[in-house]
């Protein structure tokens, strides 16, 4: 499934809320606020839907060089939560997604219908990395982290051949 | 000799004591987490590349299959009485039924952080510590029927519509085909919200924590469910005639497949086994 260009991922915001804790719920607001004053959120949403465009850009209508700027970097639920997306080199490589939870690596995978699932949440997908990490945090309890050195799927390369480096787009 | 995999809800208090003890026992040889281990290494997703062995695949069942076999092999070395016993999800459905007592696998996560504060599996007895995790916590967590979102396990009709399906799996063989009896069980579908978990997935989803992640084989009921799940095939064949595995010859070069899926002669890693070796088990256990 494929978000359409020019759409808003919708639900990106409707995960059913629960009361944050004063502190973070707090920094939420203010971080959002910020976002808003200085007219990210669009800026926020493009390379999503770039990516989304094309899984596999080529050179021509890759990302902007220095693909190191986030494509996302919000706070939800009082985690930060980050996404970087990396553009293969050639048209034969794959980009990939780094997304983080509180600075720390969520491993996310691609399903065949386009949709996400990540390691926290792994037996249904979402539309995007961004909707795939805010479910993560859904489905983690108060306090809980990331493993900093979690053992992912790539991690492990047996069996699979083809050098799971990263997460594939 | 031919065991008998029995239904949680059956056992005899003695029975659910030497199961338990078994299972801590291939956890305090640091068996169990190679389990854990070997379940996060197999699941590849169907929208990258390589084989798919365990999920997103026709050898969905076979694979579990064959996993559940290693470990009861593991628990039946330490005790040989013991077999796996299967959670059926569609007549134990609260917090409070089999195999959530504390005399058997304890119960829902404490609200605070989640963690499974009774039964023998909690982290203050000592025994079981999650050692391969996705997260930082060592103790075990579930959110039995996602007190956040309530949503209910599968029932008799949502199981009956897979096996209603005549087909065994159908191209392209992964997580996006809406028909064939696989997916239906396995239970990949399409859009947002409830209706995007069926049977097995959703009672992943339904128990949560540990069992929602990657590494939800550090819930014991990872094994009574998919003890279950594998009973469904026993019973999918028996009532389509003994219906075969599919796809029985592999996708060729020019299909987008092509050595993504184990076909039925074909080898199904890790394992020196081929899915057609595993169709029927009938001479190592049935269900009781």
């Amino acid at each position: 499934m494929v978000v359409p260009m020019g759409q808003a991922p919708r639900g990106a915001g409707d995960a059913a809320p629960r009361p944050a804790p004063p502190g973070p719920a707090n920094r939420t607001r203010r971080d959002v606020a910020r976002g808003l004053r200085a007219g990210a959120l669009a800026g926020v949403l493009a390379p999503v839907l770039t990516a989304f465009r094309s899984p596999r850009p080529g050179p021509a209508e890759a990302d902007p060089p220095g693909g190191t700027a986030p494509a996302f970097e919000q706070t939800y639920r009082g985690r930060r939560l980050r996404g970087v997306w990396t553009p293969g080199r050639t048209p034969a490589e794959d980009g990939r997604w780094h997304v983080t939870v509180d600075g720390r690596p969520l491993h996310l995978m691609r399903r065949a219908d386009g949709g996400w699932l990540s390691t926290v949440d792994h037996y249904c997908s979402y539309r995007t990395p961004l909707e795939a990490a805010r479910a993560a945090v859904d489905a983690l309890g108060p306090g809980e982290q990331l493993r900093d050195a979690a053992p992912a799927p790539k991690d492990t390369g047996h069996a699979h051949g083809e050098g799971r480096h990263g997460v594939r787009a | 000799m031919v065991y008998v995999r029995k239904d949680a809800g059956t056992l005899t208090a003695a029975e659910r004591r030497r199961f338990v003890k078994a299972l801590l026992e291939v956890k305090r040889r640091g068996e169990y987490d190679e389990f854990v281990r070997m379940h996060l290494a197999y699941f590849s997703s169907d929208g990258e590349r390589g084989l798919r062995t365990a999920h997103m695949a026709p050898s969905f069942l076979p694979w579990h299959r064959r996993f559940l076999l290693d470990l009861e092999t593991a628990l039946r070395r330490i005790d040989p009485s013991v077999t796996l016993p299967y959670w059926d999800w569609t007549r134990d459905r609260t917090a409070a039924s089999t195999p959530w007592t504390a005399d058997f696998l304890g119960g829902d996560g404490r609200r605070s952080d989640r963690q499974v504060m009774t039964g023998p599996f909690a982290y203050r007895q000592g025994d079981w510590t999650i050692e391969v995790g996705v997260t930082d916590g060592g103790f075990l967590t579930r959110d039995l029927g996602r007190r956040g979102d309530p949503l209910d396990l599968p029932t008799a009709s949502d199981l009956e519509r897979a096996l209603r399906d005549p087909v065994y799996d159908v191209a392209p063989w992964d997580s996006t085909v809406t028909r064939g009896f696989r997916n239906k069980l396995e239970g990949w579908g399409t859009g947002r919200g409830g209706a995007a978990w069926r049977n097995h997935n959703r009672v992943h989803r339904w128990v949560g924590g540990a069992m929602l992640g990657a590494a939800s084989v550090n819930d014991p009921v990872f094994w009574l469910h998919h003890a279950f799940v594998d009973l469904q095939w026993y019973r999918w064949q028996r009532r389509h005639g003994g219906a075969r595995y599919l796809p029985a010859r592999p996708p060729g070069p020019r299909d987008g497949q092509h050595r993504r899926v184990v076909a039925r002669h074909e080898n199904l890693p890790p394992w020196d086994v081929t899915p057609d070796e595993l169709e029927d088990v009938g001479r190592i256990y049935r269900y009781a």
